[in-house]
């Protein structure tokens, strides 16, 4: 009889161990690298240049990731995926940050479950937006946190007063809470994206809400992405002393605002790339109204080995002496399949009180220049 | 500043198209031959436009065969340079398995001849 059971529970624990297999995914990404930078500041929000700094630094191409992902196939064509991911520091082994100020989270860049099949796909719970897969795809450094359309796009919530202690900015939004995606099937190339995230504030029904609408399209070569997105109550938290955090009541406020036009070309072995966009504060433009313009040219030496390059431009709608321009120039070679190495050099003119980065999390002083440069690995498993 | 920035990229792409014809000629090695055998026949009295006219038809005709063969392609993502049957694809695709795809969508393609893959592979936003 005891003989039986274990072999009823063999059999079960082979069973879905099979399954295992088939449908869930453990994967992740290590990359780490050396950073030399000019010049740094304690925060965001700082003209203080605290000197030059040589660092291990995590993420040079993205952030460290670990994760789990799977998907049943529930016949007639239908899916049901999921999605757990978490970003970490690899110099330190800290996780990366949550919506919450000074808050990290075990899997703070993507916890979602949802829906594939005919008619797109859908996924709900926390996770990168639409938006930046677009600006990834129309700029030639693909998003990247060393000089790429992400920091520049970080620059402009910068200037409207992010203080990088949430993944809440101001203007758009890289990850957000609550949010339920639909992705719509390509047609010809052109494809939809719409975002909706109920805030979850009682008595409010716009308290806290999310929207966006992400139209793409790819073929000829051509990549273009159009978007729009619209937070309320977007980062209500003010940090007045390094221990208190102020949080601002969740009124329905429309208070972030963001437009995006870009295009890509690929040609032979080169890229060209160039966006124009707009962020600002609807309901306050008198704080927050920028301008971002970026430009980008990429070559293929071979399949291995490649050169990126990129301009990005901020400026302040409301006050001319707030401008910002950076160079980066980037090569990558694949030393295999699942191994990237690495080099990159970046320079950033910030004018009156622009805080553009070079790299994602190395803050550098309002109004001053600084060049970064960082060399690293990147390792897939 | 801007000015000068203009000019690299107006540089760039003038770069680009000039070597757009040294290039395609180039790198037949890797080729093989495709199912199908009818080529546009460059060579019966056609003139350098109808070759250019015929080459840029079946460049779109392999382009409406990847977008619609495989949807979780972006086609956008791609170069296809098509002189005489022969077609070269370069620029990337997310994932390693779809770069054999792509060859083969191109290749069932009538009048394609011959296909040289130089696609390689670019992890979408994120890395994964």
């Amino acid at each position: 009889m005891k003989l039986k059971w274990l072999a009823a529970a063999v059999l079960a624990a082979t069973g879905s161990a099979t399954y295992a297999q088939s449908s869930v995914t453990l994967y992740g990404v290590i990359d780490s690298g050396l950073l030399y930078q000019s010049a740094n500041a304690a925060n965001f929000q700082s003209k203080v240049n605290l000197g030059h700094v040589y660092a291990l630094k995590d993420g040079g191409i993205y952030s460290s990731i670990w994760g789990l992902k799977g998907s049943e196939d529930i016949g007639g064509g239908y899916k049901v995926n999921f999605r757990l991911q978490g970003a970490f520091n690899s110099s330190n082994g800290k996780p990366g940050l949550s919506d919450t100020p000074g808050a990290t989270a075990l899997f703070n860049q993507q916890t979602t479950v949802g829906a594939s099949g005919p008619f797109g796909t859908i996924d709900m719970g926390r996770q990168i937006v639409p938006m930046i897969y677009a600006m990834a795809d129309t700029d030639v450094r693909n998003a990247q946190y060393f000089g790429s359309i992400l920091t520049a796009w970080l620059g402009m919530n910068q200037a409207a007063g992010w203080q990088g202690l949430s993944t809440n900015g101001p203007i758009g939004a890289l990850y957000d809470d609550n949010a339920i995606v639909y992705r719509s099937p390509k047609f010809y190339g052109a494809s939809l994206a719409l975002e909706y995230a109920p805030g979850g504030v009682a008595g409010q029904f716009q308290g806290g809400t999310r929207e966006s609408a992400v139209l793409q399209y790819s073929n000829y070569g051509l990549n273009l992405a159009a978007v729009y997105y619209n937070g309320h109550d977007t980062n209500p938290f003010t940090q007045t002393a390094p221990t208190t955090i102020v949080t601002a009541p969740s009124t329905g406020l429309a208070n972030n605002r963001f437009w995006y036009l870009g295009a890509q070309y690929t040609f032979h072995d080169f890229s060209v790339s160039t966006s124009y966009s707009i962020g600002r504060n609807p309901a306050n433009s008198g704080h927050a109204n920028f301008e971002m313009i970026s430009g980008g040219l990429g070559y293929k030496f071979s399949p291995g080995f490649k050169v990126t390059s990129g301009f990005y431009y901020l400026k302040d709608r409301n006050h001319s002496s707030n401008q910002s321009n950076e160079f980066a120039l980037g090569a990558e070679y694949n030393l295999s399949k699942t191994t990237l190495a690495y080099a990159q050099v970046g320079y950033v003119n910030n004018r009156g009180n622009m805080s553009q980065t070079i790299t994602y999390g190395a803050p550098v002083p309002e109004g001053r220049s600084t060049t970064a440069a960082m060399a690293g690995i990147r390792h897939s498993f | 500043m801007k000015t000068n920035w203009a000019l690299g990229i107006a540089g760039g792409v003038l770069i680009v198209l000039a070597s757009a014809h040294a290039w395609a000629q180039a790198g037949a090695s890797e080729t093989s031959a495709a199912s199908n055998g009818t080529a546009v026949a460059a060579s019966g009295g056609m003139t350098a436009k109808d070759i250019r006219k015929a080459d840029r038809a079946l460049r779109r005709k392999v382009y409406a065969a990847i977008v619609t063969h495989n949807k979780e392609i972006n086609a956008g993502n791609i170069s296809v340079i098509a002189k005489g049957g022969t077609v070269t694809l370069d620029g990337t695709v997310v994932d390693a398995s779809q770069i054999e795809k792509v060859s083969e969508i191109a290749k069932g393609v009538p009048g394609v001849t011959s296909v040289t893959n130089r696609l390689t592979v670019k992890k979408p936003f994120g890395g994964q």
